[in-house]
């Protein structure tokens, strides 16, 4: 149970009450709400349950040693035999893990992510104050538990709202259980999860979208943690190897480097003053949350903000191990026909900053068609290793792992003397 | 803005070229953070690092005496490491000045920040 907790590329964990690989959808939507009206009665919940109670009880104990500031990491699994073998059956993960295989990875949207914004050293505070109301329920008696039914839904064909089937479903599974019906302050969190003939129902084992872990400050278009760290993990980063997002936004990248990767120098720069200081704010607020949770002195990070020109970067030549950003879409930021200049300018500073022979890159962008002209002038110093496709919110995008050639750096005026 | 940063940073002025290196440094407000100690990180950084710039910050923030040169066998050193774990990691400029040795330009570091755009006119294409 706690090593799943540890897993730094998964979204969401939930434990699967049923699956249903392809659902038949009536065609009307009261006959589709009905339906999930008569589903919740029939499903086999007293399994997925007890886990959803493991999990609780585990998360209880969890903050309970936060508090007497024990080392965390000695995380013991719950001594109950029956609670291991429902562990490995039911548990499904989400998993964003090997992406060295091209396939497409789903982020869609979940609706009960779009709240408002807490602070990560709120939900901590707040996870130290539960501890308190705990009360001797370690039995499996079902008390009046209180509950939420979240759906998320991708697909063109549907004839219902995630909002209707919420709220059908949800009314179905209060007559069922006899539980009462909370949207914020819920014991158990059901899970409906379509997406086109897909229906997964669930029970959530994490409070919040663990994508939105590190960054407490949002901007337009703030990347999820979780793609930073797929991100990050394809390029293999190295004790002491210099960590470079010359185009950082908020500051995902970077944020999750120093957090993950902590053996690594990471720099987060950006042009837009309000990006930079974003940045800067979602590092002091990872540098506090630091503070309470480890309750040790340290408190410094190997993370650095500057603001600069990605075009023009004041880096010495040669000087970064690894580079890793998300480039500008062209759909919220920026725009398509800018990025015709853009992206040959960054490539060709990035060339530049980038140690050769040992150097790599890994660039997220949805503007492939762009990104790939700028690269095939490239040649003597990029060389792409590898493409992962992503859906972002509905947009088809693509992870490029480039490995930097070992051919030092020309300047381009140096470069016509030597042709001319 | 750490010392480790100020290493890789150069002035990327027009015309400038490598003679931008290294930034000269003036600060005015300077904060330092405890950061977990971690040999093996400090001595592996230290081949990387331009030894020269760096003593130069250090003794323009007068952090104490850092050698001219890493002594032989630094990397079994302790009081050696931690001496540049410090310098390194732990000092934080927060308010000051970057100024290219070349150009005299200089880059204002705010908060933590240096501001390292330049005009149009300034910079190289």
């Amino acid at each position: 149970m706690s090593e799943v907790h540890c897993l730094r590329s998964v979204d969401n964990l939930f434990v699967v009450v049923q699956e249903f690989k392809d659902y038949q959808f009536k065609n009307t939507k009261e006959e589709v709400l009905k339906d999930f009206e008569d589903l919740a009665g029939k499903l086999p919940w007293s399994d997925p349950l007890k886990v959803w109670e493991l999990n609780t009880n585990f998360k209880k104990k969890k903050t309970k040693r936060k508090k007497i500031n024990q080392n965390s990491s000695k995380r013991k699994m719950i001594d109950n035999g029956q609670g291991d073998k429902l562990d490995e059956n039911n548990v499904k993960k989400e998993f964003a893990d090997d992406l060295i295989g091209s396939h497409i990875l789903d982020y869609y949207e979940n609706p009960a992510i779009k709240e408002e914004i807490l602070t990560l050293v709120g939900e901590d505070l707040a996870s130290c104050k539960d501890e308190a109301d705990e009360s001797s329920k370690e039995d499996t008696e079902l008390r009046v538990l209180k509950f939420r039914v979240t759906c998320s839904r991708a697909g063109e064909k549907h004839c219902f709202t995630s909002n209707e089937a919420a709220r059908d479903f949800g009314g179905a599974v209060q007559d069922y259980f006899k539980w009462k019906a909370d949207m914020t302050n819920f014991d158990v969190e059901v899970l409906l999860n379509i997406h086109d003939n897909e229906v997964i129902v669930g029970i959530a084992l994490t409070e919040e979208s663990l994508h939105r872990r590190n960054i407490t400050h949002f901007g337009p278009t703030t990347l999820r943690s979780t793609l930073a760290y797929g991100m990050l993990r394809l390029c293999a980063p190295q004790p002491t190897d210099i960590i470079v997002d010359p185009m950082c936004g908020t500051g995902a990248i970077p944020i999750e480097g120093a957090t993950e990767w902590y053996n690594c120098y990471h720099i987060a720069g950006d042009n837009n003053p309000l990006a930079v200081k974003r940045a800067a704010n979602n590092i002091s607020s990872l540098l506090t949350k630091n503070q309470i949770k480890e309750g040790k002195q340290s408190w410094g990070l190997p993370i650095d903000a500057v603001q600069w020109d990605i075009c023009n970067l004041p880096l010495r030549t040669g000087s970064v191990d690894i580079i890793v950003t998300d480039m500008p879409f062209g759909k919220r930021m920026g725009s398509k026909k800018r990025n015709w200049n853009l992206y040959p300018a960054c490539l060709q500073e990035m060339s530049r900053v980038c140690r050769p022979g040992t150097g790599r890159a890994v660039l997220l962008t949805q503007d492939k068609k762009c990104f790939t002209k700028a690269l095939s002038g490239m040649g003597q110093v990029w060389r792409k290793v590898h493409t992962v496709w992503v859906n972002i919110g509905g947009l088809h995008a693509a992870v490029y792992l480039l490995k930097r050639t070992p051919q030092a750096f020309i300047h381009p005026l140096e470069n016509e003397r030597a042709t001319s | 803005m750490k010392l480790l940063t100020h290493n890789l940073l150069t002035s990327h002025v027009r015309g400038v070229g490598p003679r931008g290196f290294p930034l000269r440094l003036q600060a005015t407000e300077v904060r330092i953070n405890p950061v977990e100690f971690n040999p093996d990180f400090v001595a592996r950084m230290i081949p990387k690092v331009e030894w020269a710039a760096l003593r130069e910050a250090a003794n323009t923030l007068q952090l104490g005496e850092v050698p001219t040169e890493p002594v032989e066998g630094y990397e079994r050193d302790e009081a050696f490491l931690r001496k540049m774990h410090h310098v390194l990691l732990e000092v934080d400029v927060l308010e000051g000045t970057l100024q290219c040795p070349e150009s005299g330009r200089l880059f204002p570091i705010s908060r933590g920040i240096p501001n390292m755009l330049l005009n149009d006119d300034e910079t190289e294409s």
